[in-house]
């Protein structure tokens, strides 16, 4: 865990925001080019450990695509460049000898679109213990439990274990796709849009959810939804066409946006 | 007149019925096809009735009518020395009178003559006697029994068809050698093009740039060899060119008599594995591509390798297009007789690929193949009367086979394509 | 929330971690370098047929006498009795893929695109069966009757389309339906008119000839010809049609003024993949033709093709002997000429599928 902002950071945030507040991820001068279109431009913040932060800003800003950098998911697309620097504590996650499938686990993703895989809720959850080494089925069953505990999805489908998780409500379904992520134990949660295919009341149980897991994760939640990050976020990250406009803790960011861009778009006169 | 008469877009219809009427003719000639090979392949089984025929020059032939035209009438009359002689055509002016003795019956004997004469069970024992040295396969008095008996012995033929025996009246010879040689050469192919058409299409799958074009225009091009060119790579290189190293190298003992370095299951194996990989391929990567990008993000973010994805996730999902891959090889190699031909299929193989005896797999013999079987029996065979309805019935055999094999996989897909329409929404 | 109190890494020590850390990273290359490897031998296969022909005829010391000249009847053969199937092929595939495509109803498409897939996978051994068995005697003293039927049965669908096509014209997605019959009443009307003569009108010296191969070979190459062709055809999207009955248009005039000449090159293409198969099909024309080794450009005369010289020679031929020899650089030929077609039409295909593909983004 970084205790420190660098001075990069520094600039783009203010230091009464973020001074004595652990970080646990931090980009350094972050830009993303999709082939000749540069996505993300010179995006320098440090993600505050074990609160939530929301990622907000117009259609387009870069917001999925930072938090594809956060990953290394970004990866998989053809003709995709990063420069600057990503560190998920003190691991540099574009050095060379960096492993990716294990900076993946320590940096989990919860996606717009439930994605359980088409196979039992037990599997699902376990998919990633397995990968971890883990064989044994009385601890596969106390991790899997302690995960869907975790998701508060446990109630719901402690009987049911071994139904296919396609045949879960949405909400369920993106409960379980939160339990798969932390069963391995990650440090940082990204989440885009999580609740954006969910109706009211599956949202509310899924900021609730949110609540109890910035207790143990920090989570960087990418939000369309300004009501949602005023509800549910600590801190808040303005972005706009890839630049990060501005960043602070949410109630000061709302009431007293310092930026004309970020005033704008709370006001709803865009975006 | 005649300008009211064809309307503006008339030769606009003209067209229409003309194309639609090319889609009704592709029909009907499938259906004709299909009616000629289901009634050609299944009559030879049904007991013909036995008929006694007198001629105007005072002739009385007993037989079974072969064929029946406006100029003749062909008869099979019992042969008594060889197969084949007792061939009698009747022109339809020297025709007087033919009835259907019930007392009638037709003895068939295992070296496949036909024997036919009137009387009781004893009359045919002595009949029978009269024919040095053989025995009877069966006796039958078609004439007397009726449809639920016909039907009967019709199923028995079937059956003996289907079986090994080599004497089996009426087409002769059982099938079961030349299934069973199909099926084992079938199985040892898809053993070996599988790994390869699913690792093929796992790389096309994830890699993009020049080498994965590279690779997808090879197994097009794969796909548009000509089959028998396949067999000239089999025995050029297989035959002559590895089986005989392996000859020199393991079984020079056995030299001159070759052991791999004549056509046999193996090279016929890795033959039609060559021909059958584009097909495999397309099916496998069809099926990956159709699994929504979602469920590969979300593996890869739980901290899943490629490789850990693929095999745990991506395959079992696509499971169905792996067995549609399978089927249609499958199909493909039941089929392929061009190839065969030239790397080991033989009209009889003295022992079956597959036996009790160690290492109960012999990969270096010859086999019998379906296909090869109907092609055998409609040119080469020693009555070319007899010859076509047993090419018809291996032909008919073969088709059940292939369709429904080819039913199979289109089934096997629409229910994929539902699947992950499911998996989508 | 209390803190998680069970944790995987609980039941997991350093060592084990490590272990299985190594062993993932390992299986990783382990799986690259097999699929990377399979994927290689794929792409060798495909280059070593031609390498092992090529290889298989160094050192060139020249042909016998005679030799160039069987071979060009070789190939002669090959594509007579390709043209032959194409001559059949051509028409009934292009037209059955133009009518599906374009006017049929969704579940007459769902209905004949299988069907057609299952006429694919029979095997050419049984139609070169029914070719030799059944079709032969037939056409020997038939003749007259498909010169005929391959005349008026066009001309009674023409005419049927004048006359009446306005009445069906709201059942027109399921027309191939309605005209089976007629179909089947013009063809049994010939069938009878001939009947009543002894000598056949037009008579064949023999059976093994190039309108019976065009018959069964055509008959096998349709499904290929009529798969490639709805492809292309469908790759044209329907605002075009849209487009054009809008603005007054039957769906025949919007066939031919905009979605034929947008397609032509697919439907090009189906026609030499179509050949392509021709050229290299064995079993039909080893089983139909009469493999008679002199050529002509007779229809009513066999013919001898490349392939068929290959299955029958190729079993007798020892591997240093001159004959071999020939018919490797047949095999080379044979595969050389499928190979440029097979090219051809497919750069055609891929150009079409990109086109397409960014019409399909501009619309």
């Amino acid at each position: 865990m970084l205790t420190s902002l660098s001075d990069a950071a520094s600039a783009q945030t203010p230091s009464s925001a973020l001074t004595g507040v652990e970080i646990a991820l931090e980009t350094r001068a972050l830009s993303l080019w999709y082939g000749k279109r540069r996505a993300l431009e010179e995006v320098s913040f440090g993600l505050p450990a074990r609160r939530i932060t929301a990622l907000v800003g117009p259609s387009g800003s870069g917001k999925s695509s930072l938090l594809r950098c956060l990953n290394r998911l970004n990866d998989e697309i053809e003709d995709c460049r990063v420069e600057g620097k990503v560190l998920v504590g003190d691991t540099d996650a574009y050095a060379k000898d960096t492993v990716v499938h294990e900076l993946r686990r320590r940096v989990g993703m919860v996606f717009q679109r439930p994605n359980p895989f088409p196979l039992s809720i037990y599997e699902n959850v376990a998919y990633g213990l397995r990968l971890q080494g883990l064989r044994k089925r009385r601890e596969l069953d106390e991790c899997v439990e302690a995960a869907l505990k975790a998701a508060s999805l446990w109630d719901e489908v402690a009987t049911r274990l071994d139904d296919s998780a396609l045949e879960l409500a949405f909400g369920q379904q993106q409960r379980l796709v939160v339990a798969r992520a932390i069963a391995v134990e990650p440090e940082i949660l990204l989440m885009d849009e999580p609740a954006s295919a969910l109706d009211p009341a599956a949202t509310l149980r899924f900021e609730e959810l949110l609540h109890e897991l910035a207790q143990r994760y920090s989570v960087l939640l990418v939000t369309h939804n300004m009501q949602q990050a005023a509800r549910v976020a600590d801190y808040t990250a303005f972005l706009h066409q890839g630049r990060l406009v501005e960043f602070g803790d949410t109630d000061s960011l709302f009431t007293n946006p310092r930026e004309r861009q970020t005033e704008d778009y709370i006001t709803g006169r865009y975006g | 007149m005649s300008a009211r008469f064809i309307r503006v877009g008339a030769f606009g219809d003209a067209g229409t019925w003309l194309v639609a009427g090319a889609a009704a003719a592709c029909l009907a000639a499938m259906l004709a096809l299909l009616i000629v090979l289901g009634g050609a392949g299944a009559a030879p089984f049904w007991p013909s009735p036995i008929v006694e025929v007198q001629t105007r020059d005072g002739r009385v032939l007993l037989g079974e009518i072969v064929s029946r035209s406006d100029d003749a009438i062909a008869l099979r009359t019992s042969e008594i020395d060889r197969i084949g002689t007792g061939y009698v055509r009747v022109a339809p002016k020297q025709f007087i009178d033919s009835t259907n003795p019930d007392d009638a019956f037709v003895i068939a004997l295992t070296d496949g003559r036909r024997v036919f004469g009137r009387g009781d069970a004893a009359a045919a024992d002595a009949r029978l006697h009269e024919m040095s040295g053989a025995d009877a396969d069966e006796i039958l008095w078609p004439n007397a029994v009726g449809f639920f008996a016909r039907s009967g012995i019709f199923l028995r033929h079937v059956s003996r068809f289907l079986g090994a025996s080599s004497t089996a009246a009426p087409l002769g010879g059982g099938v079961l050698p030349a299934l069973a040689g199909t099926v084992t050469l079938v199985l040892l192919m898809s053993v070996i093009v599988m790994p390869f058409g699913i690792a093929t299409a796992a790389y096309l799958h994830e890699r993009r740039g020049a080498a994965a074009g590279l690779v997808r225009s090879a197994i097009g091009n794969l796909a548009g060899v000509p089959s028998i060119v396949y067999g000239v790579l089999g025995l050029g290189l297989f035959v002559h060119g590895l089986g005989a190293d392996i000859d020199r190298w393991f079984y020079s003992d056995r030299l001159p008599v070759p052991t791999f370095g004549s056509g046999g299951l193996l090279w016929a194996a890795l033959t039609l594995a060559l021909l059958t990989l584009p097909v495999v391929v397309v099916s496998v990567e069809e099926g990956l591509a159709r699994i929504p990008a979602g469920l590969r993000a979300g593996s890869l973010a739980l901290g899943a390798t490629r490789g850990e994805t693929l095999w745990r996730l991506m395959l079992p999902a696509a499971r169905p297009a792996l067995l549609t891959g399978l089927i249609l090889a499958i199909a493909r190699a039941a089929g392929a007789v061009a190839p065969l031909m030239l790397v080991g299929v033989v009209k009889l193989a003295p022992a079956l690929p597959i036996d009790g005896e160690f290492p109960y797999l012999h990969p270096s013999r010859q086999f019998m193949h379906l296909g090869f079987a109907v092609y055998d029996a409609a040119l080469a065979s020693p009555d070319a009367v007899r010859g076509v309805p047993r090419a018809y019935a291996c032909a008919l055999l073969l088709i059940v086979v292939v369709v429904a094999l080819n039913l199979t996989a289109i089934v096997l897909r629409n229910r994929l394509r539902a699947r992950y329409r499911a998996l989508e929404s | 929330m209390p803190a998680n109190p069970v944790t995987y890494t609980a039941f997991l020590n350093a060592d084990e971690v490590r272990a299985v850390a190594v062993g993932r990273r390992r299986r990783e290359r382990a799986g690259a370098f097999v699929v990377g490897g399979g994927t290689a031998v794929v792409l060798v296969a495909l280059l070593v047929i031609p390498l092992f022909l090529i290889h298989s005829l160094l050192p060139w010391t020249g042909l016998a006498a005679g030799t160039w000249q069987r071979l060009g009847v070789l190939f002669a053969g090959s594509v007579k009795a390709a043209v032959a199937a194409l001559v059949v092929a051509v028409p009934i595939g292009l037209a059955t893929a133009i009518f599906t495509a374009h006017f049929g109803a969704p579940r007459l498409r769902a209905f004949i695109k299988p069907a057609l897939e299952i006429l694919e996978a029979i095997p050419t051994v049984v139609l070169g069966l029914v070719a030799a068995a059944t079709l032969a005697p037939w056409l020997k003293t038939n003749l007259a009757t498909l010169l005929l039927a391959v005349i008026a049965v066009p001309a009674a669908l023409m005419a049927g389309g004048l006359f009446f096509g306005a009445k069906l014209r709201r059942r027109e997605t399921w027309l191939p339906l309605w005209l089976l019959p007629l179909l089947l009443v013009v063809v049994a009307a010939i069938v009878a008119a001939f009947a009543r003569s002894d000598q056949p009108v037009i008579a064949a010296t023999t059976p093994w000839n190039a309108v019976l191969i065009g018959l069964a070979l055509g008959l096998a190459a349709v499904p290929l010809v009529f798969s490639i062709a709805e492809d292309a055809l469908t790759l044209i999207p329907s605002t075009h049609t849209q487009a054009a009955l809008a603005l007054g248009a039957t769906r025949w005039q919007a066939l031919t003024s905009m979605v034929l000449p947008a397609a032509a090159s697919g439907l090009v293409a189906a026609v030499v993949l179509g050949a392509s198969r021709c050229i290299g099909e064995t079993m039909i024309v080893l089983m139909a033709s009469g493999n008679t080794p002199l050529f002509d450009v007779n229809p009513l005369t066999g013919l001898r093709s490349i392939s068929a010289e290959l299955a029958i020679g190729l079993p007798e031929a020892a591997p240093p002997g001159q004959s071999y020899r020939v018919l490797l650089l047949a095999a080379l030929v044979l595969f050389a000429l499928t190979f440029v077609l097979n090219f051809l039409a497919e750069r055609v295909r891929a150009t079409l599928r990109r086109q397409a593909g960014t019409a399909a983004h501009g619309l």
